[in-house]
């Protein structure tokens, strides 16, 4: 992009930003600085940039803080719990966050916590590879879901998932190369239903696709990995539906609040996108 | 016995209830500053003074839900608008903004020419460039990728790093972005002159 004068003689538009912007350091400013020594144009352009950036700082703060917000939101605050130092949570972590560990065995109070502290609450949806391997314990199970619980509680809590779109040609080569495997996405969703976006997630220390549907008023997660043998089964759990289903190369499973029947519509149109 | 432990976990009880105290007093040290910057934003986003309040104290909940995962001595401020950001976005009008604006897939592929405005002279471009109503209406129209980095740059002065970590994309998107917003800001005061008439040129 910002190549895009790479044969002009004079400052690409990126480059003029970088300067006003402060970005600019070492060699490239250097350059930079030769450059606006010996060209008038790129001087005034410079000068002018710069001008629109001031005025933009001016004209954008244009806001002021209605009387009684601070007070609100601290309100808000001082009802809403502190999450436990425990809890880790990716997307109101740190700009680059660290891959996410297990949360195998993690109390259910952080859990709650999040539930209280986001107002997404209504919209909890649960997911879980049941039964990756048939041989799994039962206590081996429930820490799988609860893995599951707290993955998707985290997105929803968190407010956005990392790639927020309803086009499949867009979330779908997001993943690429971020999955060891592919997948295919429906080219037509049954009706009221919609794609509002995708996650990148562990499941099992497994990467996986996390897709979000919403169904009517409800939302649903579908997950996708590479598949590890067994199939996973359906269950219910906490009034969601958990809906194992597999290909000849993955594993999914969709959860949702939604009613079943409807979730074994998206279900069915996922399974069939794959053939 | 029995006496000896109840006292105990009246102990851990006290011990938690200042922890979780020291924890909210160094919370509210850093976020009440924000709050009028976060405001702003969130009107300039959402264009609406009722969901913006809505949308500072979602984002205040979440942050302090967070806050144990939140590193001290790191960007608390670019930590508390990448949460605004993402609270937004899965808003309704978030969403919808979402859909009915380009995609940014989008918006890398066609941009505008960066050379494509050209002013008719110094004197009217300081003129629009000054005109705080103009600048005001052309923030207004930007596309929603385009107008949070010119917040976030211009307004809030972050660094280009702390916009990456914003909005979670790499740096030269976020310098590319710059730079375009910059372009069609230019473009729509230029469009705006010309319409105002005869007196400029």
């Amino acid at each position: 992009m910002s190549e895009h004068l790479a044969d002009s003689p004079h400052l690409s538009g990126a480059m003029l930003s970088a300067l006003v912007d402060g970005e600019l350091a070492g060699e490239e400013m250097v350059r930079v600085e030769a450059h606006l020594a010996e060209c008038a144009e790129c001087t005034r352009r410079a000068l002018s940039e710069s001008l629109l950036k001031r005025g933009v700082a001016r004209a954008g703060q244009r806001y002021a803080m209605p009387e009684g917000l601070r007070e609100r939101v601290m309100g808000a605050v001082a009802e809403s719990r502190v999450a436990t130092p425990t809890s880790q949570n990716r997307d109101v972590g740190h700009p680059a966050p660290p891959p996410k560990q297990s949360l195998d065995g993690a109390p259910g109070r952080s859990r709650n916590a999040w539930i209280l502290g986001t107002a997404a609450a209504v919209v909890v949806c649960v997911s879980a590879f049941v039964a990756r391997d048939m041989s799994l314990s039962g206590a081996a199970q429930t820490a799988l879901v609860n893995e599951a619980v707290d993955e998707h509680i985290a997105a929803m809590a968190a407010g956005g998932p990392e790639v927020v779109s309803s086009d499949r040609h867009t979330v779908k080569p997001w993943f690429q190369g971020k999955l060891p495997f592919s997948f295919n996405l429906p080219q037509e969703l049954p009706a009221d239903v919609t794609l509002d976006g995708a996650n990148l997630v562990q499941v099992e220390g497994q990467p996986a696709a996390q897709l979000l549907f919403s169904i009517g008023k409800h939302k649903a997660s579908v997950f996708v990995r590479q598949r590890s043998g067994k199939a996973a089964s359906d269950a219910e759990r906490n009034g969601f539906h958990v809906e194992g289903f597999h290909t000849r190369e993955l594993d999914m499973a969709a959860v949702s609040d939604a009613d079943l029947a409807r979730l074994r519509e998206l279900v069915k149109t996922m399974e069939q996108a794959q053939q | 016995m029995a006496v000896l432990s109840w006292r105990r976990k009246d102990d851990a009880a006290r011990e938690g209830v200042r922890a979780e105290a020291e924890v909210r007093a160094r919370f509210e040290a850093l976020a009440l500053p924000l709050l009028p910057s976060l405001y702003n934003t969130a009107r300039w986003l959402t264009r609406d003074a009722a969901e913006a309040e809505d949308l500072v104290q979602e984002t205040m909940v979440k942050a302090l839900g967070g806050f144990a995962g939140f590193e001290a001595g790191t960007n608390f401020k670019a930590w508390a608008f990448r949460i605004l950001r993402n609270t937004y976005l899965t808003s309704r009008s978030g969403l919808a903004a979402r859909r009915t604006v380009a995609l940014e897939e989008e918006l890398e592929a066609g941009g505008v020419p960066e050379t494509a405005v050209e002013w008719a002279s110094p004197e009217l471009e300081l003129m629009r460039l000054s005109d705080r109503a103009a600048l005001e209406r052309a923030m207004e129209e930007l596309p929603p990728p385009l107008k949070e980095v010119v917040l976030l740059c211009d307004v809030e002065e972050m660094k280009y790093r702390e916009i990456a970590a914003v909005l979670e994309v790499p740096i030269g998107t976020v310098m590319s972005r710059v730079s375009r917003a910059r372009a069609v800001l230019r473009e729509k005061l230029t469009a705006e002159g010309t319409r105002a008439g005869g007196s400029l040129r």
